[in-house]
């Protein structure tokens, strides 16, 4: 069961990040649940590169050779993580010159073209 | 040589934006459409350098000098095979004619707008090119990003709305796929396309990389507007400006269905649940954009609502190209590909001729205004001839071989889907043409109904704009043959990739072969396809001819699918998320029950 | 389609997905014990190869380069992209004078938050920097480094007058800072290639094992990629602050 405990984590995120969203009344609260979707993202990826009994993949001052987990997956949450940051720079962005135009952030109200 | 070449398509746009980005304040005004242009053409002369050799033989570059080290990939590689190449060509092309398109397009805000679409294009150009998965994705977010900021670019409500649609479907889309390559990477252990090929035949139906490809491919149809993944795409295209919706409908969503092909037929070809999937679930899917896109079309009347729903339904038609099994499908999706993507530029251009000289888009409101400016009257005529499924040019080259890959007795229903839907959005177009330069078409039909706003551009000289859609549309009508020359060539290479040479470090691949090509359709079928699109567009031009029950009573039999189509295009994101979520659940149980 | 709709297929997706979920998460590898043979290459070649101790920085900036180049440059793209949107087309404006709304009140900064701001403002400048130097020895780089100093630049607002800070944070400034790093990224990866490497390829000498100096290259893309993250996030928190000012507020 400890086994299935990480994925069956991502996939709560993952579940919860997108029910949110389909059941958003807040473009903030839509953008935060996005960002739990992503967060989805970081659980698989690092769990993927975990290793029981072993240090981080930075050797010092222990020396190269000795146990480490995996860097490649840490590195591509780190890219994972600038992506989540701009995306919701961006879409922040987007929110505040909605808000400033329609005095309101309620999905249902905003509709392109309507 | 070679070696010099290959970074250079991603370098130099890259340093151009940066150089934009740091100096664009100092300069004139004019630098940075000059400058943007002259890039462009720069990316496609290095990419016309590379197309010869990579037709040779496949050129694998391997960055920061990081070969495959015993059979393991450690470094991020690019294999340029020749149709990578011709389509990093036509990006680079495509985005030359924007660039000239757009001059003078936003001069307040400065140079920001040719950094942002220098970045999108070279988001393109390494996407096609890559050979890693994770570099892919990466490529695909800059590609992404640049799209989001570049929708909103007007400031207008809708545009904003349009725009936070467009980003957060696909920014779900994006996590979906990064949650997939960290599925592969924990069962194939590497990330390079051919050792991921390596895993998935030794593997055989393994449950994790079949979900893999699944959240990974669906990542790209949400990208490339497949039903039910398509919502975006209208409110998009509607708002955002002329120049970009003209490479959104000319170039991103066809890249991204490549993708998805490549994905496919390089990686995960040997996977039975998946080969199942690609031959029923997608060719349905695929199907059924082409019928919802081309009947959505049909009741339009903000012509770049019009112009969005063709593009889905003929993204559909490309998806049945690779769906079916036969590498006859694939070329035609790649012949199709150039076609259409010159095809809809050219249309796109029209409608911005339309915002810049008359203030609107509105096909009732615009109706018999722009007789002025006919020569884009013929234009917008010709691509609709070609959209509706005319046996002539780049896009009747690809239809056809599309369609005798699907001349098999368990296809056929497929075939007639994609000529159904060719000839709603040839009609459509038409009718638009004939209804915007010739004044028909006075008594309107449902489009009456359909949502429309006003909207307006910067007044900018015709001829300028003018040029470059011309020159798309003559490329489009006469290119055909070379085109087919080219991509037969290609499509050996991109069917049947050289992936033990890959993983051994060799520079130069061996090139693949596809074997003989199912024979071609009787030459007058899609004659029937183009008889149609012309009979429907006179159809809707004539009703004030026509007696009144006649068409009314047709208009009465669409009305219920009208209808639902027009509710589910409602403009809500948590709809549009929920369809999403569905057509993964879908994809997701077809899957596992094969 | 209306919410119970909504929700009712909303549901069905999901219990589907569940059950798609568990079939999945039973055929994962198992969690913390299979093998993992991409990471361990990297960690036993690197090291010999390249001198450095931090792996994930060496994946970052050295075997896996090009990933970091386009991701820098979607950096750039966000960034510009949100200061389009939040610019808008009044352009950017030079005063003094903070932004007024209506029912917020400007209040003079007090005397400890002034002295605050400037005894923590340096410190977190020094940290930044240390962080972002620090890249091929300990966990650090680029990236992490130049959002602690961006932050450090946001403590310059919350403690100066605005005078201060906006004489400080001027766009020309910021995007020379965030063009420059992204264009240093990628003439470092060009300038390989006039010695006949491939693109991005460690060809600078390579200095000791676990000194500061280490990585050869990579300290150029580090530093790059600092001030491109650096001039990018503070571009971003410009704009956020400047976008309240109206445009009747001019003087």
């Amino acid at each position: 069961m400890i086994a299935l405990l990480p994925w069956l984590v991502a996939a709560w995120l993952l579940g919860i990040g997108l029910y949110g969203i389909v059941t958003s009344r807040n473009y903030i609260h839509l953008i935060g649940c996005l960002n739990v979707v992503q967060s989805a993202t970081y659980v698989i990826l690092l769990c993927v590169g975990y290793r029981w009994n072993a240090g981080p993949p930075i050797f010092d001052p222990h020396p190269p050779g000795t146990p480490a987990v995996d860097p490649v997956v840490q590195a591509l949450v780190l890219t994972d993580i600038v992506i989540g940051a701009t995306v919701a720079a961006l879409l922040l962005a987007l929110a505040v010159q909605l808000h400033k135009r329609k005095g309101t952030l309620d999905p249902e109200a905003l509709r392109p073209m309507r | 040589m070679t070696d010099l070449l290959v970074p250079l398509p991603i370098a130099l746009p890259l340093a151009a934006a940066a150089i934009l980005l740091i100096f664009a304040h100092v300069w004139s005004a004019r630098a940075p459409d000059a400058i943007a242009i002259f890039v462009s053409l720069a990316t496609a002369a290095v990419c016309g350098l590379l197309l010869p050799r990579a037709a040779q033989a496949p050129i694998a570059y391997w960055f920061g000098g990081w070969q495959p080290h015993h059979g393991l990939t450690l470094g991020i590689g690019f294999v340029i095979d020749q149709a990578n190449a011709l389509i990093a060509l036509f990006i680079a092309l495509l985005f030359s004619a924007t660039f000239v398109f757009a001059r003078g397009y936003m001069p307040e805000i400065g140079s920001h707008f040719q950094v942002l679409m220098l970045l999108m294009m070279t988001g393109m150009i390494g996407f096609c090119l890559t050979h890693d998965l994770f570099n892919m994705f990466v490529w695909f977010e800059v590609m992404s990003v640049a799209a989001f900021a570049l929708t909103a670019l007007r400031l207008e409500a809708s545009a904003l709305e349009g725009a936070l649609n467009f980003t957060v479907v696909n920014g779900i889309g994006s996590y979906l796929m990064l949650a997939g390559i960290g599925l592969i990477y924990a069962r194939a252990g590497a990330l390079d396309f051919s050792a991921i090929a390596r895993s998935v035949s030794k593997a055989g139906g393994d449950p994790v990389l079949t979900a893999a490809f699944c959240l990974v491919v669906i990542a790209l149809l949400i990208k490339a507007a497949i039903v039910p993944f398509q919502f975006w795409l209208s409110d998009a295209h509607a708002v955002a400006p002329s120049p970009v919706s003209v490479i959104f409908s000319g170039a991103m969503v066809s890249v991204a269905l490549y993708g998805a092909a490549k994905l496919y037929r390089q990686v995960f070809a040997g996977d039975p649940p998946v080969d199942f999937t690609m031959h029923h679930l997608m060719l349905g899917m695929g199907a059924a954009s082409a019928v919802i896109g081309g009947l959505m079309c049909l009741w339009q009347r903000h012509l770049k609502r019009l112009l969005a729903f063709s593009t889905i339904a003929h993204i559909g038609i490309m998806l049945v190209g690779i769906s079916l099994p036969s590498a006859a499908g694939t070329m035609g999706m790649m012949v199709y590909l150039f076609g259409h993507g010159l095809v809809k530029a050219s249309a796109f251009m029209i409608a911005g001729i339309l915002l810049a000289t008359y203030g609107g888009v509105d096909e009732i409101g615009l109706r018999g205004l722009a007789r002025p400016i006919w020569p884009a009257g013929i234009v917008l005529a010709l691509a609709g001839l070609l959209l509706g499924g005319a046996p002539i040019g780049i896009m009747g080259e690809g239809a056809s071989l599309i369609g005798s890959a699907a001349s098999k007795p368990g296809d056929l229903w497929a075939f007639a889907a994609i000529t159904f839907a060719s000839a709603l959005t040839g009609g459509a177009v038409l009718r638009a043409a004939g209804r915007i330069f010739l004044g028909l078409g006075r008594v309107p039909g449902d489009e009456a109904l359909a949502p429309t706003e006003p909207e307006a551009e910067r007044h900018r000289p015709f001829w300028p704009m003018f040029a470059p859609c011309a020159v798309l549309v003559a490329a489009a009508l006469a290119g055909g043959g070379s085109v087919v020359r080219l991509v037969q060539h290609a499509a050996g290479s991109f069917v049947h990739p050289d992936a033990a040479g890959v993983l051994r470090g060799a520079a130069s691949l061996a090139r693949g072969d596809i074997g003989p090509l199912p024979p071609d359709l009787h030459p007058l079928v899609p004659w029937c396809g183009f008889a149609l699109a012309i009979g429907l567009a006179a159809w809707d031009l004539s009703r004030q001819y026509l007696p009144h029950r006649l068409h009314e009573s047709a208009r009465m039999l669409a009305v219920p699918l009208r209808l639902t189509l027009d509710a589910a295009h409602n403009g809500i994101i948590g709809d549009y998320v929920t369809w999403m979520i569905a057509g993964l659940a879908v994809m997701a149980a077809v899957l596992a029950l094969t | 389609m209306n919410r119970i709709a909504r929700l009712t297929l909303f549901a069905v997706s999901m219990l589907v997905l569940t059950a798609a979920t568990i079939v999945v998460a039973t055929h994962m590898p198992t969690f913390g014990s299979h093998p993992l043979p991409y990471g361990d290459a990297v960690n036993s070649l690197v090291p010999p190869a390249r001198h450095i101790s931090n792996m994930v920085s060496a994946v970052n900036f050295d075997v896996r380069g090009l990933d970091t180049l386009g991701e820098e440059f979607m950096l750039v793209c966000a960034v510009t992209g949100t200061v389009v949107l939040l610019r808008g087309t009044r352009g950017e404006q030079l005063t003094s004078r903070p932004a007024g709304m209506h029912g917020r009140l400007n209040a003079p900064r007090s005397d400890a938050q002034v002295l605050t701001g400037r005894l923590l403002g340096p410190l977190i400048l020094l940290f930044g920097l240390y962080v972002v130097v620090h890249a091929t020895v300990t966990p650090g780089g680029g990236f992490q480094g130049g959002v602690i100093i961006g932050s450090g630049l946001l403590l310059l607002y919350l403690c100066e007058e605005y005078r201060t800070w906006r004489w400080f944070m001027r766009s020309r400034w910021l995007n020379a800072c965030e063009g420059g790093g992204a264009l240093v990224f990628v003439l470092a990866g060009l300038a390989p290639m006039c010695q006949g490497a491939h693109f991005l390829q460690n060809v600078m000498p390579l200095g000791e094992f676990r000194d500061l100096l280490s990585g050869g290259l990579m300290q150029i893309v580090n530093a790059g990629v600092a001030c491109a993250v650096l001039g990018g996030f503070a571009l971003v928190f410009l704009e956020f602050l400047e976008e309240t000012r109206e445009p009747r507020d001019e003087a």
